[in-house]
């Protein structure tokens, strides 16, 4: 059973001289409960997949089943819906509203979807506290450090059970030590929440956090690995010659 | 919907300075709308009040249609209609008092009442004293009675004696009975038997009002109309007249006035337009990370447009409690002056429901409708493009369309004026600038380009960064310039059309007052109000020492179309030679010795304007004798009646149909030659025997007419004034705005060696050149404003000489440069302090 699937995937940007493929049919399953790590050189076209299978964007060829339903159909208000109840994301940067606090932030998609303020704001408290912010809901984002604006934006992303988690480049602006953190983090969600978790990185210490490396170069999957450990991601990224 | 709240409210707290100048360009706007609507009401009701308090608790009050005075028999044909119980007849007059009368009011109405029938149609509940009785009619006794309120206003005790000016000079009165009734102010009664009234006012035994009883249970529908049926048309039955010249001069002032806040209002919009824009692309970010996690396109609209609600329910609440302020302030300073012309009692701050309810709206819709177009092209912006880095300009295509479409409109108010429809013209000057306001961006370059080349003469390098930065962002520049012109235009034209209007009067004055000395009461414009003299003053004007000609004014009133007309009448002869008119075009002198025939009347311009006849044409004019014809001969002003649509007619006439005898106003010459001091101390004591009299000698005249315009000058100084600060708020807004965005770039210009100085300098050549761009605009569009609004003073009948208006634009000009340089004050210091490590960091 797959809860996420890209067919055919396929995104152009441009025409004639300035016409870029970014995404070349593109096809990838993923399982419930699956952390998938996504690497490659810059402009390989990561962001580009993670913004279409998060309905950020549209396609210019092929399709993206999510739950069972091809969203690259779907209109405006309907994408809208979609990544407010099943999907969550992650940025590397600007990810919460700065006028808010923690809670607020946390509880924003339960709130946009017409949960009262209290119950959200509550709902938001523990998953605060599931991910390590327990004491720091009432504060803004300014007055938290990047990890913790971080572990905000993590708390964000799962508040409403999402069927999948987007996350582009999450540690790409953290310290490693934070960066370690996130990651652990994600790796928790993904292996005792059962959530599945699609991430971006740069930092192969990040990416050995999860179940199944995926390569891309030139809008292409050039290499899928599972990984079981360590030693078998730093093979497989040899093998993509990141290392 | 409570998210979007949240957000709005959190958004607007955090951004305290510009929320502050954003709301306060709201707050002047409603403040002008709301403050002025509110003086007018007031003076309006009490003019209303002064003429309705006659009706009382009467069943039925029948007056004259022309407000005159009529013959007594009419009273029986109305006490022989069915349903009617009694009927008594009174007359009515307002006086005025001299200031030196010893009594603390400025006018009181006299009602002389039949004792033995009044007490049967209305109340007249005793506190102290007596009633009046049927033995004061003999003329020895001379007893009066008022409400125990205006007894003690007065300073009357019961028994006390007091004196009235009357057609003979003055009345002694002895206060015999004090009344349970309600002093309405403005209309405080003194009430004596109807003889000695008659005597008071030399009418003869004409009365002014007839009050009925009804029977009990009768239709009082019924019996009305039957009343009416019994006596025609030439009577008002019911209420008395309201309507009149002045409440419609206050009407129109009102209009005006809501024109004004209107375009203060506009230039709040364009404050709100651009706060909005900056807001909406300084938030793209969040925006996008919104737009992401589920937020749809109708929930950023509505947080945007809630944001502009709230501040405009902001703005709007502070602006209603200044204008409250304000009205009181102008109320006073107003009162005084009304006072001195129209003698109106002292009036309260009214608001109107209507008046809450357009300041409401207006002040809360023109920023929502201002944050409108903002607000929906954040809702357009999808979560990607706001999740980019990269900022780039999304108003640079609508500008070029909307500033086409402005450039149409300005197409179609030029031909607008040149239609010559004064009613055209008007709509033209709005179509004018809001195609200057739309037109702007695209003239925001050429124009930009043009005027840096004059500040680039003085700071070379900044004047040049300073232009870049406005043509990059044209929408921004655009909005800001449009307030300033907006500004820069209410001053030419308000500053234009008072120097035109002066000299206007001027002219009048010298031509109409040509005369060495003027006799006239203390309330000069309220008809109906003025105690007239008997033949007596005028012979005794005439047999001083050293007096030549002399000449008389008398006044009536009649009805046209529903509406109070003032006639006025003269000796055509005598008035010819000692004064005179300034005749309109196709009129001359010829027309006034055809006034000598009967069924002639000569109108004055605003008469003409108002009703549209004009030389040649015939009006049935409803007189206390009866329905009458008259031609209109000639049209011509004179400075006194300018202002209020009159007829004129001779004397004769106007006794003849009228029954007016008094003279009101006395214009004498002094004869060549003579001593003209001694002439006017001989005038000045048999004035002083007449108190509701004084006397002018032209010099001294023309100082007060000059001191009360000088008065109204200052008023239109201190409102342009206040109609100037939204300009420099649109300026301060803007320039706050720009180095806020910028903060980087001056970080780097910092950083590769620009010194503080060079920074301040690029802020002031900023704000130099957005004036520039709003004085050029707005010179034009003023200029336009002044000469349409002269057109529009010409339809009303009042020719008024057109003046270039060189101070308002020298006025306009000096306003607009060091409102410019006061604006760049505080940001260009902000700039210049700016951190030069934090500046780079800054996002
Ligand atoms: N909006 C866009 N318009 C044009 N080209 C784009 C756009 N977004 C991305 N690209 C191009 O698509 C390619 C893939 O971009 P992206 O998915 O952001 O790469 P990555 O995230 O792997 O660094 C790049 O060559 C990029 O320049
Ligand atoms: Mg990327």
């Amino acid at each position: 059973m797959t809860i996420a699937e890209t067919r055919g995937l396929t995104k152009i940007y441009g025409a004639g001289e300035t016409r870029v493929v970014a995404l070349d049919h593109v096809d990838l399953a993923i399982e419930p409960g699956e952390f998938v790590a996504v690497m490659g050189p810059s402009g390989c076209g990561k962001s580009t997949l993670l913004n279409l299978m998060g309905g950020l964007d549209t396609p210019t060829e092929g399709s993206v089943v999510l739950d069972g339903r091809d969203i690259a159909a779907m209109s405006d208000d309907e994408l809208t819906s979609v990544r407010r109840k099943r999907i969550g994301f992650v940025f590397q940067f600007f990810n919460l509203i700065p006028v808010l606090t923690a809670a607020e932030n946390a509880s924003l998609p339960l709130v946009l979807d017409g949960v009262p303020p209290k119950e959200a704001l509550g709902r938001a408290e523990e998953m605060l506290a599931k991910v390590g912010l327990t004491h720091r809901s009432g504060s803004r984002p300014d007055q938290l450090s990047g990890g913790q604006q971080q572990r905000v934006a993590v708390a964000r992303a799962l508040i409403t059970d999402p069927a999948l988690v987007l996350a582009d480049e999450p540690t790409g602006n953290l310290d490693s030590r934070s960066s370690e953190e996130i990651a652990g983090l994600l790796r928790q969600v993904s292996g005792e929440w059962g959530r599945a978790i699609l991430m971006v990185t740069h930092d192969p210490r990040i990416a050995a956090h999860a179940d199944r490396i995926v390569f891309m170069r030139d809008g292409r999957i050039v290499d899928d690995t599972r990984i079981a450990n360590s030693d078998s991601a730093r093979d497989a990224m040899e093998r993509a010659g990141l290392l | 919907m409570s998210i979007q709240l949240r957000l709005a409210a959190r958004y607007l707290a955090g951004r305290k300075l510009r929320t502050t100048l954003t709301t306060l360009a709201i707050v002047l706007g409603v403040m002008v709308i709301f403050g002025l609507n509110g003086i007018l009401p007031g003076m309006i009701q009490s003019i209303q009040q002064v003429m309705l308090a006659s009706v009382g608790q009467v069943d039925l009050s029948i007056t004259s249609a022309s407000s005159g005075t009529f013959e007594p028999s009419v009273a029986q044909a109305v006490a022989r209609v069915e349903g009617v119980r009694a009927v008594s007849p009174a007359l009515r007059r307002t006086i005025a008092l001299p200031r030196d009368s010893g009594l603390d009011a400025s006018a009181l109405v006299v009602v002389g009442i039949d004792p033995v029938t009044a007490p049967h149609v209305r109340p007249y509940p005793l506190a102290a004293g007596r009633m009046l009785r049927p033995s004061d009619e003999s003329g020895m006794r001379t007893a009066a009675m008022m409400s125990r309120e205006l007894a003690d206003k007065l300073g009357l005790r019961l028994g006390e004696r007091f004196k009235l000016p009357s057609a003979s000079g003055t009345t002694v009165l002895e206060l015999v009975g004090m009344l349970d009734t309600p002093a309405l102010p403005g209309s405080e009664e003194v009430i004596v038997s109807l003889p000695m009234a008659q005597r008071m006012f030399d009418v003869g035994d004409r009365i002014s009002e007839i009050d009925a009883g009804f029977v009990s249970g009768a239709d009082r529908e019924a019996v009305q109309r039957a009343v009416r049926r019994a006596i025609g048309p030439d009577y008002i039955v019911g209420a008395v007249q309201t309507e009149s010249p002045l409440s419609a001069g206050f009407e129109a002032a009102s209009f005006i006035m809501n024109t004004i806040g209107v375009f203060a209002l506009a230039m709040g919009g364009f404050i709100i337009l651009n706060t909005f824009r900056t807001i909406v692309s300084e938030r793209r970010h969040d925006i996008g990370m919104l737009r992401a996690v589920g937020a749809s396109r109708r929930t950023i609209l509505g947080m945007f447009l809630l944001e502009s609600l709230m501040q405009g329910l902001l703005g709007t609440g502070l602006g209603l409690l200044a204008g409250y302020g304000l009205a009181i302030v102008a109320n006073n300073a107003l009162g005084r002056m009304v006072e001195q012309i129209i003698n109106l009692p002292p009036t309260d701050v009214r608001f109107t429901p209507s008046t809450w309810v357009t300041a409401i709206i207006l002040g809360v819709g023109v920023t929502v409708l201002a944050a409108l177009v903002p607000a929906r092209a954040a809702a357009r912006i999808t979560p990607l493009e706001a999740l980019r880095p990269a900022i780039g300009d999304v108003y640079e295509a609508a500008a070029t369309k909307r500033g086409w479409a402005g450039l149409a409109l300005v197409a179609v108010a030029v031909a607008g004026l040149l239609s010559g429809n004064t009613g055209l013209a008007g709509l033209s000057v709005v179509l004018l600038l809001a195609g200057l306001a739309l037109g702007s961006s695209v003239a925001v370059r050429p124009l930009s380009d043009f005027f840096s080349r004059a500040i680039e003469l003085v700071y070379r390098s900044e004047g040049g960064v300073a232009r870049a930065n406005l043509q990059r962002n044209p929408g921004r520049a655009a909005a800001t310039a449009s307030a300033v012109m907006i500004s820069i235009a209410l001053i030419v034209a308000l500053v234009g059309t008072i120097t035109s209007t002066i000299e206007g009067f001027g002219v009048y004055a010298e031509k109409s007052t040509g005369t060495d000395y003027l006799i006239l009461p203390q309330n000069l414009l309220l008809g109906g109000g003025t105690v007239g003299a008997g033949p007596e003053l005028r012979a005794r004007v005439q047999d001083t020492p050293g007096i030549g000609d002399v000449a008389t004014l008398r006044f009536a009133n009649t009805v046209l179309n529903g509406t109070a007309v003032q006639v006025v009448g003269i000796d055509p002869k005598e008035y010819g030679r000692i004064a005179g008119f300034e005749y309109s075009k196709g009129s001359s002198e010829a027309d006034l010795t055809r006034l000598e025939r009967d069924g002639t009347v000569l109108a004055n311009g605003v008469f003409t304007a108002q009703y549209g006849s004009g030389r040649g044409d015939t009006l049935r004019l409803p007189t206390p004798s009866g329905e009458k014809r008259f031609r209109v001969v000639g049209v011509g002003n004179d400075y006194i009646n300018a202002k209020i649509p009159t007829l004129y007619v001779s004397q004769a006439a106007l006794e003849r149909w009228w029954g007016v005898t008094t003279d009101v106003l006395i214009l004498a010459d002094a004869r060549p030659g003579s001593d003209k001091a001694a002439a006017l101390r001989e005038l000045t004591k048999t004035v002083a025997e007449f108190p509701s009299f004084a006397l002018y000698d032209t010099a001294s005249w023309r100082k007060v007419q000059a001191d009360l315009y000088a008065q109204m000058e200052s008023i239109y100084y201190v409102l342009a004034l206040i109609l100037a600060i939204p300009s420099l708020l649109a300026l301060l807004n803007t320039l706050t705005i720009g180095v806020l965005a910028r903060t980087r770039e001056i970080g780097m210009l910092r950083a590769v060696g620009g010194t503080r100085k060079q920074i301040k300098r690029i802020v002031l050549s900023e704000s130099l050149l957005l004036a520039a761009l709003g004085l050029s605009a707005g010179l034009i569009a003023g200029v336009w404003l002044g000469y349409v609004m002269i057109l529009a003073v010409e339809g009303l009948g009042l020719a008024m000489p057109y003046r270039f208006p060189g101070v308002g634009i020298a006025l306009a000009v000096a306003v607009g440069l060091s409102f410019a340089a006061l604006a760049a004050l505080i940001p260009a210091r902000q700039a210049a302090k700016l951190d030069v490590i934090r500046a780079l960091r800054y996002e």
